[in-house]
């Protein structure tokens, strides 16, 4: 027996045959809870980035699936949108996932973008570092996130004048990626473009 | 090393089986009553070894141990494979490192000195079941209440627990339902001022005071251990409880060894009624507080009203019955066995009169607008099962469309049926089942409310 991992409804069990020949997957979240999630397929453009494409709109089931998945460590929510991911990341070559805190991955106990990337088995390259965000005085948070960096090269990484995509869950304002970009981009990037799976 | 336990972690703590991450106390503090063997850790989750050499994984806090409610993965805080229950995810992730918490020290002694303010008159129907509710507690032996809807059950509850508050004991009553517990906790806290009373369901915030009175879903009992010396499941047969078996595991493992587990039910399933029956420990109570009977389903075919709907039709005889309701001034409740359905037929209704609205289990406003129906902002409201009990309307109507689909069971029917006519001054109303074939449900529902109207009038 198997129930959809968001509102545990039972599944329809598959046929054998089509389980055997590999024609369809076990599905793992019920049609009605699929049906609830929004296509956005929105681009944007930035500065330091030639694209960002989002696949999702950020409406109220996306909103509980990001709760679960993040907030309530669900970890097996992160196969839930393998297949788009997958599909939209088919050509893409130096795949670079936003990382998190260290310290965040610890108490979460996983990084939630590469759980995403893992789980479609989509393979990605550990490039970068968040940095420690310690207070700066009178600065507000707004300052603080312009003017300093967020994210650094890991150490002994030889960047290749190639296109680089990175991978984030959500995109919201844009100062994240930005600042990933950048740094991408000053190492000898060629292009920078992103993906995210929701446009806030 | 200290050797006296700290008076706050033990009120929090005691008969609880509680996450460490979310103990509101500090960390030093914890540590040094774990040290001084006040508290056992124990791992969230334990895995064996099965002889194919497959790991088996349980839940030590909801003891779920259906194996494809686990996900196993690569954890960053062990640093290494790591196993978490699904079960009870939403109470906050236990996996393989998780601790849990279990309170060794000394028990809580609750105080003796309680009052029961509630002032009104029990019938002798209801005297007579409280009084062997009593005889059955103090046998230790369980319970059950089988009392018709409108029949005033909770109000047979208030002497037992009274008695047992009294005797320093700790009592729990729970339901499967949140609108159930949401319902009873004004009641209590007004019954008994001077009890310590929390309620406790998901999103509500623990308290560190001890409450000697828990109301709380049969979910939150996941959290329990041995804590309760009685225990009231209120509509024991409500959907997921009977569905659920580890939720009845929930409710045993909340109650301290002995302790006896009662049941109070309009719609007991025949295993209850049997085992009940056996024990001698079953009060029935065929006749509502108000002394009149309960309101026979009337049928009303309505052919193909699921193509009709769908076509943007809505049946004529269902119109004039809407209509009749409102030229009378009647606020109405009609059940659905589908949201697709009922969404499909709420613009058709809105119409002719736009104050009305639709409800199920994932609205958020469910509370708000049961309200405005009461109140009369509302004329009536589409529904799916979900307010099929626990909720009282005076002079309420009833229909069901589609009342030969499955999901209408004939306890289903009975609740739905007990909605209508629960105010001494209107204690009549309609109860219709529309439908597309009468089925083996409905007549039993028929002839179930029948004899306890018969039963309950010969009394
Ligand atoms: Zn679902
Ligand atoms: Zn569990
Ligand atoms: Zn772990």
């Amino acid at each position: 027996m198997k129930a959809c991992l968001l509102c545990e409804a039972i599944l329809p069990a598959l046929p054998t045959w089509q389980a055997l020949i590999g024609i369809d997957e076990q599905k793992i979240i019920c049609e009605s809870c699929s049906k609830s999630f929004e296509r956005a397929d929105s681009i944007d453009k930035t500065t330091d980035l030639s694209s960002v494409t989002s696949l999702y709109a950020y409406n109220e089931a996306m909103q509980s699936y990001l709760h679960q998945f993040k907030f309530l460590q669900d970890i097996a929510l992160a196969a839930v949108f393998k297949k788009e991911l997958q599909t939209i990341l088919k050509h893409q070559k130096n795949i670079v996932p936003i990382p998190v805190h260290p310290e965040k991955r610890m108490t979460r106990t996983f990084g939630q973008v590469e759980a995403l990337l893992d789980y479609a088995k989509i393979p990605y390259l550990n490039l970068l570092e968040k940095l420690d965000q310690t207070a700066m005085g009178e600065k507000t948070r707004q300052e603080r996130l312009r003017t300093k960096p967020l994210f650094q090269l890991k150490p002994n990484i030889q960047i290749k004048h190639e296109t680089y995509t990175l991978i984030d869950d959500i995109y919201t304002t844009g100062t994240t990626l930005n600042h990933a970009a950048k740094v991408l981009r000053k190492a000898g990037a060629k292009h920078v473009e992103a993906v995210t799976l929701i446009r806030a | 090393m200290v050797n006296h336990f700290n008076e706050a972690v033990q009120h929090f703590l005691a008969g609880r089986i509680w996450h460490r991450e979310h103990i509101p106390f500090l960390t030093d503090l914890i540590d040094e009553q774990i040290k001084a063997r006040f508290i056992n850790v124990i791992q969230g989750v334990t895995t064996t070894k099965n002889f194919l050499n497959q790991s088996i994984y349980k839940c030590n806090r909801c003891e779920n141990h259906a194996q494809f409610k686990f996900t196993t993965f690569h954890c960053a805080k062990c640093e290494g494979p790591c196993a978490y229950c699904r079960q009870c995810l939403k109470m906050g992730r236990v996996s393989s490192c998780t601790e849990l918490l279990i309170w060794k020290g000394p028990p809580i002694s609750f105080h003796k000195q309680h009052e029961n303010h509630w002032q009104g008159k029990l019938t002798s129907l209801q005297k007579k079941a409280s009084i062997e509710l009593m005889e059955s507690t103090n046998e230790k032996k369980s319970h059950l209440i089988y009392a018709v809807c409108g029949a005033g059950k909770t109000e047979i509850l208030f002497d037992p627990i009274y008695e047992l508050l009294q005797e320093g004991k700790r009592i729990c009553v729970a339901a499967p339902r949140v609108d159930v517990i949401l319902e009873l906790e004004p009641r209590f806290k007004a019954a008994f001022p001077r009890t310590p009373i929390a309620a406790l369901y998901g999103g509500a915030t623990p308290k560190e005071e001890p409450a000697q009175l828990v109301l709380a879903t049969t979910h939150q009992l996941y959290r329990f251990e041995g804590a309760f010396d009685a225990i009231f499941v209120d509509e024991a047969d409500a959907f997921p409880y009977t569905a659920d078996e580890t939720l009845q595991q929930a409710v045993q493992k909340a109650a301290k060894p002995d302790a006896p587990i009662h049941f109070v039910t309009a719609t007991p399933t025949g295993a209850l009624i049997d085992r009940a029956t056996r024990d001698q420990a079953i009060s029935t109570i065929p006749r509502r507080f108000h002394g009149h009977p309960l309101p026979l389903p009337q049928y009303e075919s309505l052919w193909r009203y699921i193509e009709q709907i769908h076509k943007g039709n809505l049946p004529r005889k269902l119109t004039e019955w809407i209509q009749k309701c409102i030229e009378n001034k009647q606020p109405f409740l009609v059940f659905f066995h589908q949201i697709e359905l009922m969404e499909k037929a709420l613009p058709l209704i809105q119409q002719f009169e736009p104050r009305i609205e639709a409800v199920h289990a994932a609205h958020e406003n469910r509370k708000e607008y049961v309200q405005a129906l009461r109140n009369g902002e509302f004329k009536g409201l589409l529904t799916t099962t979900i307010l099929e009990r626990g909720i009282t309307i005076s002079n309420v109507q009833v229909a069901v469309v589609g009342a030969e689909q499955s999901i209408f069971t004939k306890s289903a029917l009975i609740q739905i049926g007990g909605r209508v006519g629960r105010a001494k001054e209107t204690p009549g109303g309609d109860f219709i089942l529309f439908h597309h074939g009468i089925t083996y449900a409905m007549d039993e529902a028929k002839r179930e409310i029948n004899q306890l109207n018969q039963t309950g009038g010969n009394l």
